[in-house]
């Protein structure tokens, strides 16, 4: 609880300094009416080197024109997966007392009933946006929700007033149709009524833009400001896109994902991203070296991270017209924008996990619906390409592992921020350690709004995160001393980081079903388990873990979906570069003026 | 790595269904070339067409010129098997193909009855691609490969080397050097994925005929023919197919003994349907027919029946169905 109590501690004092900044000329044009609009841009399972800005070969000048106009953090952190995250997004509470101490999929029979582990974001906490709303602020929400489906639990009824939304965790871009036959039809809700058909020209990334747009025009003028919440349900697979957009980056994959993890080390390191001295993760070790494969596997793969790359710039487009419309209302200049990943790149297969075993309903139910299964197809309704775990390892370089676990690879993501509260200079990067939770009490500052003790007579739970707005304002580096922590518990997997310092322990053989240590500054892809060396550290740090139990209501599950994986997995061995050499040795050349035809014919 | 090749496993049967998809094309009959005939596959793939046809009519179905005679009653049996080699010529998707007819013919035509059995003239066929996308030389060119617009130069030539006899109006070789230029076209329509590929075909053409000297003991001349065909394919599934065919031709004068004989025109309407027996193998079925087939028509009329049989393949495809137990 020591270090934990140090951070609340630190927010309290820092919050009345803050506020005291909203009287200072950078916060001037915030009071009444000039508060500025708040543009949330959540994308699904993108991983932190996919942008541009962040050493990622795929176009999104869109995304990188905000970081160029404001900061890049690379230090930031969600949770493992995206309900979670979105959870303490909108709460500001750990996921163990906001309801989603387990996703609703998973949750274990000892967490079962538990509070705090209703699979939705309950009713303990109070929500962003219903504090801004309360505050004057328009509120809007296109996207992903996955936080809830009862009426009470819809974005109607949790602070939103506009809501275009998918109920569900992700799915189908085109239509109503789903990959599970046990829920066939995702669930989306318009405005707080649930919908019984989706507009005719639908595609989820299109529709939910023009729903912003139209949400922000229709009260455009009235003199609130607004909150719009983006949660775009791309890149999440499966990867759905227009049929003309598909062909952006035919072949640029065909080198193979270590040649493209390097590249884009290699440019994180030159836009200083990341520190010169930086090595990649290794390879997971059930992946292989790309360079020991037959052209047409190389190929075949390569199309779904072509794929993948053009559902990006597509993504990259449809933020890109939410941007040009606030230039030509006139609002660009006075609205912050924040973007993020919600959660590390998607390694896992998860039409097999659905749907891959014969004779299953869901089999059955993927041969009707979700069987176009040919490259030609991939994108168009009926398709689920997902891109494996080789290129969610490139998405996330240069760190370990990818969504689900508590590696680097599955809670870093990239930041931007920018807009009327960045005083800093245009297209800095920042290394503070900064986390989503944080989101929640750097708006409420924003928008000049505190975060209340109780509502309706209910104490709410304390929220976890540090207000941005010394970094913002560019009076401090990080939210967070080196003596603050913040935890993490999901499926089990856990985590803890305090300074450069990382605890994790996670199911083998993602993890060693031990916990390990890792010093993030000097090994930021976590290839040096460091317990057995720093036994003191272990200590502190599974102290640290101990506390964030505590004082979170953490019940480690006593079943997970990662139970079983190590039967599935081959065993894990190291990933040495140019072991064997037997799968590297070329052809032997002999000298020129050696050579020669046998004597004889016989 | 046993995820991965999890992974690869399942594209496996698609690469080689394309294979075959553009293989079983070269069910050449003896008048038109059947639809997706010039579809593209992987350059060195080979296939062996073997094809049945049953033709009825007032004219000679394996005469191209179409000399015809209206108060003919004219029938034909004929087998067709060849071999085709796909490759690439100049960096340009190619194709060389030999065809061999062979069977019988019989009825009332011209001079009298006749009736004759044995090889017909055995054609070589030159294609080349000049338009559309570049030569699939391996598998990754296959995954990408998508006709969209696409035009090739195509070059027929028959040798003289068929039954013949000159003592009878119909024979199953023709005793005379021809051939043929053509443009075939292909137009795609919509997505290429397998259960809906659908192409618009056009492939005009002109042929070009030698001297008879000896027909039936007169010398017989012919004028180019010009003719045009077209198809409408649709996948209706991922191994069945089907298309929409017409023909149209304006066969040039012919001369017989130095007796003009005008030329005459000729339409064609049918259908074909194929069905992918397994990885390799292809069936087709068509028919087509002139449009007038009335009793009392003085118009050229032709009616046939087709089936076939396709078999390709390509030495990286076999070798990767034997390591895997397919072959």
């Amino acid at each position: 609880m020591r270090s934990y109590t140090k951070s609340i501690f630190f927010r309290s004092l820092l919050i009345p300094a803050m506020l005291g900044l909203f009287c200072s000329p950078l916060f001037a044009q915030q009071s009444g009416d000039s508060r500025p609009n708040i543009v949330l841009i959540v994308t699904d399972d993108m991983g932190y080197a996919d942008i541009g800005a962040f050493g990622g070969e795929i176009a999104t000048p869109n995304i990188d024109a905000l970081a160029d106009d404001g900061v890049r953090f690379t230090n930031f952190y969600t949770h493992a997966s995206c309900s979670p995250t979105r959870s303490m997004l909108l709460s500001g509470v750990d996921t163990h007392l906001n309801g989603l101490g387990n996703m609703s999929e998973w949750i274990a029979p000892n967490q079962k009933g538990e509070p705090g582990y209703e699979g939705n974001l309950n009713h303990d906490v109070v929500t962003l946006p219903a504090l801004l709303k309360q505050s004057g602020y328009h509120t809007y929400m296109v996207g992903k929700w996955h936080l809830g489906k009862d009426p009470d639990k819809i974005p109607a009824a949790r602070g939103f007033e506009r809501d275009f939304s998918l109920l569900d965790g992700g799915g189908n871009y085109w239509g109503m149709m789903n990959v599970s036959a046990n829920s066939p039809r995702l669930v989306f809700t318009e405005d707080g009524r649930y919908l019984t058909s989706l507009p005719d020209d639908y595609y989820a990334t299109r529709t939910y833009t023009d729903k912003m747009i139209d949400y922000i025009e229709t009260n455009r003028g009235d003199g609130k400001p607004f909150f719009a919440y983006v949660a775009h349900q791309a890149p999440h697979d499966p990867y759905h896109l227009p049929r003309d957009e598909r062909n952006g980056h035919v072949a640029a994959y065909d080198k193979g994902w270590d040649v493209v993890r390097r590249e884009r080390l290699d440019r994180q390191i030159e836009l200083g991203i990341m520190p010169a001295d930086t090595q990649l993760s290794e390879r997971m070790w059930f992946v292989p070296d790309p360079t020991t494969l037959a052209a047409m596997p190389r190929a075949v793969l390569g199309k779904k991270m072509e794929l993948y790359a053009d559902l990006v710039v597509n993504l990259d487009g449809h933020i890109g017209r939410l941007i040009d419309y606030l230039k030509e209302i006139g609002e660009y200049d006075n609205t912050i924008f924040i973007v993020f990943g919600d959660n590390g790149a998607e390694g896992t297969d998860l039409f097999n996990m659905i749907a891959g075993t014969p004779g299953t309903r869901d089999f059955l139910w993927a041969a009707i619906n979700w069987s176009q299964t040919d490259p030609h197809a991939w994108g168009d309704p009926g398709s689920f390409v997902g891109y494996g775990p080789m290129w969610a390892q490139v998405s996330m370089t240069p760190f370990s592992q990818y969504k689900g676990w508590m590696a680097e690879g599955g809670i870093r993501n990239a930041l931007i921020v920018s807009g009327p509260v960045v005083n800093r200079e245009a297209g800095s990067i920042n290394h503070g350690f900064m986390h989503v939770a944080d989101i929640m009490p750097t708006l409420l500052d924003v928008a000049g709004t505190a975060y209340p003790d109780s509502v309706e007579g209910r104490p709410l739970p304390a929220m976890v995160g540090s207000s941005w707005t010394g970094v913002l304002a560019g009076t401090a580096d990080s939210p967070r001393t080196d003596d603050d922590y913040m935890g993490w518990e999901l499926f089990g997997n856990r985590a803890i980081r305090q300074g450069d310092w990382k605890l994790r322990w996670q199911w083998r053989p993602f993890g060693t079903g031990e916990w390990e240590l890792f010093n993030l500054a000097d090994d930021p892809g976590e290839r040096v388990d460091l317990a057995a060396s720093k036994p003191e550290r272990l200590d502190e740090m599974y102290g640290l873990w101990e506390d964030y139990v505590a004082a979170n209501n953490v019940i480690v599950p006593s079943r997970s979906v990662f139970e079983s994986l190590e039967d599935q997995l081959p065993p894990r061995f190291p990933d040495d570069p140019g072991f064997p050499p037997l799968i590297y040795k070329r052809q032997f050349v002999p000298p020129g003026d050696m050579l020669a035809p046998p004597t004889g014919n016989r | 790595m046993k995820i991965l090749i999890q992974m690869i496993a399942k594209i496996r049967p698609w690469i080689i269904v394309a294979v075959v998809l553009g293989m079983f094309g070269s069910t050449v009959a003896s008048a038109q070339v059947p639809p997706r005939f010039y579809w593209k596959t992987l350059q060195g793939t080979n296939a062996v067409p073997v094809i049945a046809m049953s033709a009825s009519g007032n004219s000679n179905p394996l005469d191209q010129s179409n000399v015809f005679d209206p108060s003919a009653s004219v029938s034909a049996d004929i087998a067709i098997a060849g071999f085709a080699k796909i490759m690439p010529f100049w960096n340009k998707a190619g194709m060389l193909a030999v065809l061999l007819p062979m069977g019988r013919i019989e009825g009332d035509f011209l001079a009298g009855g006749s009736a004759s059995s044995g090889f017909g003239d055995p054609m070589v066929e030159f294609n080349i691609n000049l338009i559309g996308p570049p030569p699939i030389m391996n598998l990754p060119d296959m995954l990408r490969y998508e006709p969209g617009f696409s035009l090739d130069l195509v070059v027929d030539v028959a040798f003289p080397l068929g039954q013949y006899d000159n003592t009878q109006s119909l024979n199953l070789g023709q005793n005379r050097w021809y051939g043929r230029i053509g443009t075939p076209m292909i137009w795609q329509i919509g997505p290429w994925i397998p259960d809906r590929r659908t192409t618009l075909e056009v492939f005009p053409s002109v042929w070009f005929f030698g001297d008879n000297d000896d027909f039936v003991g007169q010398n017989l001349s012919s004028d180019p023919t010009f003719e045009l065909e077209a198809h409408l394919t649709r996948n209706f599934t991922s191994k069945i197919w089907g298309s929409l065919d017409a023909t149209y031709t304006s066969s040039g004068d012919a001369t017989i003994a130095s007796a003009p004989t005008p030329g005459s025109d000729m339409t064609l309407a049918g259908f074909t349907l194929g069905y992918q027996l397994n990885d390799n193998m292809q069936l087709t079925f068509g028919y087509k027919s002139t449009l007038n087939n009335d009793a009392a028509s003085n118009d050229l009329q032709m009616s046939t029946f087709m089936i076939s049989l396709t078999t390709g393949w390509h030495r990286l495809l076999e070798g990767a169905g034997r390591l895997s137990g397919g072959g």
